[in-house]
């Protein structure tokens, strides 16, 4: 039992250790590093933390990351941004992935005013009405709107089914408002089905799909599931094209779906390593990635939290202090900010204005379309 | 508390015990006031925290650790409370901004109640629903127990997860009114320990022990095992209830996913470190466990040594509390304080042997800092 003792002693060092504060600008991180939505904060975290190494300092002064992980778990979350602003008295705050999670700790920063810039949550819920929660992505009608309006004007697709997780607000969201923009622009849905987190048997529902004999199934799945069914769309023979949100946005969609994944095509956020016409940023971020990760790939998402991180240091700058009204007042008035996701512009709702983009599963590989704004 | 039952054997120290009892719930409440106004937001959020998840396993060990009942239901109780509640306090504006996509059922577009109605609503409705269950399910016993309430807390999850209309469904409810402050929260968990105490000294309560040790021998007494046991499922049902509304009035905002059986693991597991079938154990493994899981988070922070530098390692404070958990059932197989209760005789016994020997001081002392010592030392002397 000498190790507990050891252990006691790690504590108390790390106590020891975190005692003395120096003048610097403490930026807090909220992120689901272990649990179900482990992947995905992982990667955003790998963006802040490549951001950070490019961007030391902001108005001289050091700033320091303060990493927290939320479990992918609401109470925790909401645990996560108080401590981040009672104890380590950061003066703004980066995350998270999952709208659930970001709305949980947007409340905790909404009675402590202090500044957030969400990374992929991207329910209208986390931002509307609150004066303190920004966010680095586009929202679910907005995206909805985007795969809706590809389906209908560069698919030529009349007839849409849907296959909809129904126990993933994710999935839930984007799927309504795929259904009402394309219903907007004179497609028509012929079938509505539904599946729950975790299932592995869709063909149930894929028959049923496949007798209405749609143009385009879309499904607002995560790659786990959305690799299975589109195996057993093509396994029971359909011929209609199907289209993701960016939650497909993942290697393992192809290394699931394997060769059923040609031609598949899903919407996400404007950036992506393959891209043509990469602008300045997005370069920068590339090759600064590919050197400090050689054996990944870089990612939407660490795209995401690249442009979180500097969102906030450069919202620093232009207040020229680091107290969080400032920040909070700079980050509102954010404005063609240039990051890997283009030029950036906050809207009254604290949602940027961006590109949905395209990339379509060509040979086994991921394929950049192009961008298309949602009508 | 209650006159009803006047025991055979008159209480030595009845009314001093219960000035106790008075005089420390006084005390409790000068705390909480004393805490709104010197403790941060992190401390009342741990202190909030604590009070509901002692509701909660208070809930779970009336139940399990007193009735005998194997449930893993609870986190279906919790569910229905914070969802009532939360449809209670929810103002009508609020409410269609919230229901983005499907409109919300009509009659609970206006309905409001105040906040301490909307928590009683959420303990009744979990408590009409554990009647429901109770009905057919109380003839299992034991793990078959435990697999029906799981199947049925399963149910309520995914029959929330597809009632739109009322729960907004996947998407779930945000922007909860955090009604559940610290005066709030410690009210119902005094609340609660009143009632399941008062029913726990009642014959009621030897009742339901005599059927958690042996059932047949109960029945053979004339006892209808059955009632009593559906009872008690009840009871503990109102409260998980009221611990999910006030769960839901903290975090603001709920989802049916939150619901999984994980939770009540969570739930189970402060229930078995405290001690299965004491009251004082939950309280004191509800406030264990929270603070014990949010203190290790400095586990997760890089470590500066001067000369070598540790990046933290996320999901670190999982691995070293599941090691201290282990290390709880393993020499404490009982829990922290097995089926121990407080009571202020011994409390009193406790300070008045101090009294009579001065020379004693010192010796308490040393003899805690020893009993500290072999904890830390894993139990071994």
């Amino acid at each position: 039992m000498k190790s507990l003792k050891i252990l006691a002693g790690i504590m108390l060092a790390v106590f020891l250790a975190a005692g003395p504060a120096r003048a610097q600008v403490k930026i807090g991180v909220y992120l689901p590093l272990t649990g179900q939505n482990a992947f995905g904060g992982q990667l955003e975290l790998d963006g802040i933390n490549l951001a950070h190494q490019e961007m030391p300092e902001a108005i001289g002064q050091k700033v320091e990351l303060v990493v927290m992980d939320n479990k992918s778990d609401k109470v925790e979350a909401a645990n996560a941004v108080q401590r981040l602003i009672d104890r380590d008295k950061v003066v703004a705050i980066i995350g998270t992935y999952g709208s659930s999670l970001a709305m949980a700790g947007g409340e905790v920063a909404e009675v402590a005013k202090i500044p957030v810039v969400g990374t992929s949550c991207t329910n209208p819920l986390v931002t509307q009405g609150k004066t303190y929660y920004f966010r680095a992505c586009f929202i679910d009608p907005y995206q909805g709107a985007g795969a809706a309006t590809y389906a209908f004007n560069e698919l030529k697709a009349k007839k849409a089914a849907l296959l909809i997780d129904v126990s993933n607000d994710y999935a839930v969201g984007l799927g309504a408002f795929f259904k009402r923009s394309f219903t907007t622009l004179g497609g028509e849905i012929v079938t509505e089905m539904k599946y729950n987190s975790g299932d592995q048997d869709f063909t149930a529902q894929l028959t049923e799909i496949n007798s209405k004999q749609p143009d385009v199934m879309f499904i607002p799945a995560y790659f786990a599931e959305g690799g299975i069914i589109m195996k057993q769309a093509r396994e029971l023979g359909a011929k209609f094209r199907i289209m993701g949100g960016d939650a497909m946005d993942n290697p393992e969609t192809v290394s699931i779906a394997g060769a059923a994944s040609e031609g598949f095509i899903h919407t996400s956020f404007p950036y992506d390593a393959g891209m043509a016409n990469m602008n300045e940023q997005a370069k920068a971020f590339t090759g600064a990635w590919r050197l400090a990760n050689p054996d990944k790939e870089p990612n939407v998402n660490a795209a995401l939290g690249y442009a979180s991180y500097l969102m906030i240091v450069k919202a620093i700058e232009k207040a020229g202090a680091a107290t969080p009204e400032a920040i909070t007042k700079a980050l509102a008035e954010t404005k063609d900010l240039p990051t890997p996701l283009g030029m950036l512009t906050l809207d009254s709702d604290h949602n940027p204005q961006m590109p949905v983009g395209i990339i379509e599963i060509k040979d086994g590989k991921r394929v950049y379309l192009g961008e298309v704004q949602p009508e | 508390m209650k006159a009803a039952n006047p025991s055979p054997i008159s209480e030595p120290h009845a009314l001093r015990n219960r000035l106790s009892t008075l005089g420390s719930a006084a005390l409790l409440f000068l705390g909480i006031w004393w805490a709104g106004h010197n403790l941060d937001g992190y401390q009342t959020r741990l202190l909030n925290l604590v009070a509901v998840n002692a509701i909660l396993a208070l809930s779970l060990n009336f139940i399990y650790g007193f009735s005998g009942m194997f449930s893993l239901g609870h986190a279906g109780f919790m569910a229905i409370g914070a969802y009532v509640s939360a449809l209670c306090i929810l103002t009508p504006a609020q409410k269609e901004m919230i229901w983005l996509l499907e409109p919300i059922y009509e009659p609970l577009a206006e309905f409001m109640t105040p906040f301490v109605v909307s928590v009683f609503l959420g303990g009744l409705a979990a408590a009409l629903t554990s009647l429901v269950i109770a009905l057919p399910v109380m003839r299992l016993g034991g793990d078959y127990l435990g697999i029906a309430t799981l199947g049925f807390a399963e149910i309520i999850r995914v029959l929330f997860t597809n009632l739109a209309p009322i729960t907004n469904g996947a998407i779930g409810l945000r922007g909860i009114p955090p009604y559940a402050d610290a005066w709030w929260n410690y009210a119902w968990l005094l609340a609660t320990l009143f009632v399941i105490l008062s029913l726990l000294k009642s014959n009621f309560g030897n009742v339901l022990k005599s059927i958690r040790d042996d059932e047949i021998a109960a029945r053979t007494m004339g006892i209808d095992t059955t009632a009593y046991r559906t009872m008690a499922f009840c009871v503990g049902g109102f409260f998980a209830g009221v611990g999910g509304a006030l769960m839901g009035s903290l975090v603001t905002t709920i989802e049916p996913k939150m619901f999984n059986f994980q939770y009540t693991f969570n739930i189970l597991l402060i229930v078995v470190a405290g001690g299965l079938g004491s009251v004082t154990g939950s309280v004191v493994g509800a406030a264990v466990i929270t603070i014990l899981l949010e203190w290790l988070r400095i586990i997760e922070y890089p470590m500066d040594f001067g000369f070598i530098r540790i990046p933290g390692i996320p999901g670190m404070r999982m691995v070293i509390f599941s090691v201290v958990l282990m290390l709880i059932i393993i020499f404490r197989r009982e829990g922290l304080l097995g089926n121990r209760e407080f009571s202020w005789n011994a409390f009193y016994d406790f300070f008045g042997s101090l009294k009579k020997r001065p020379d004693v001081h010192l010796g308490h002392l040393l003899r805690f800092l020893r009993l500290v010592k072999k904890l830390l030392a894993g139990g071994q002397p």
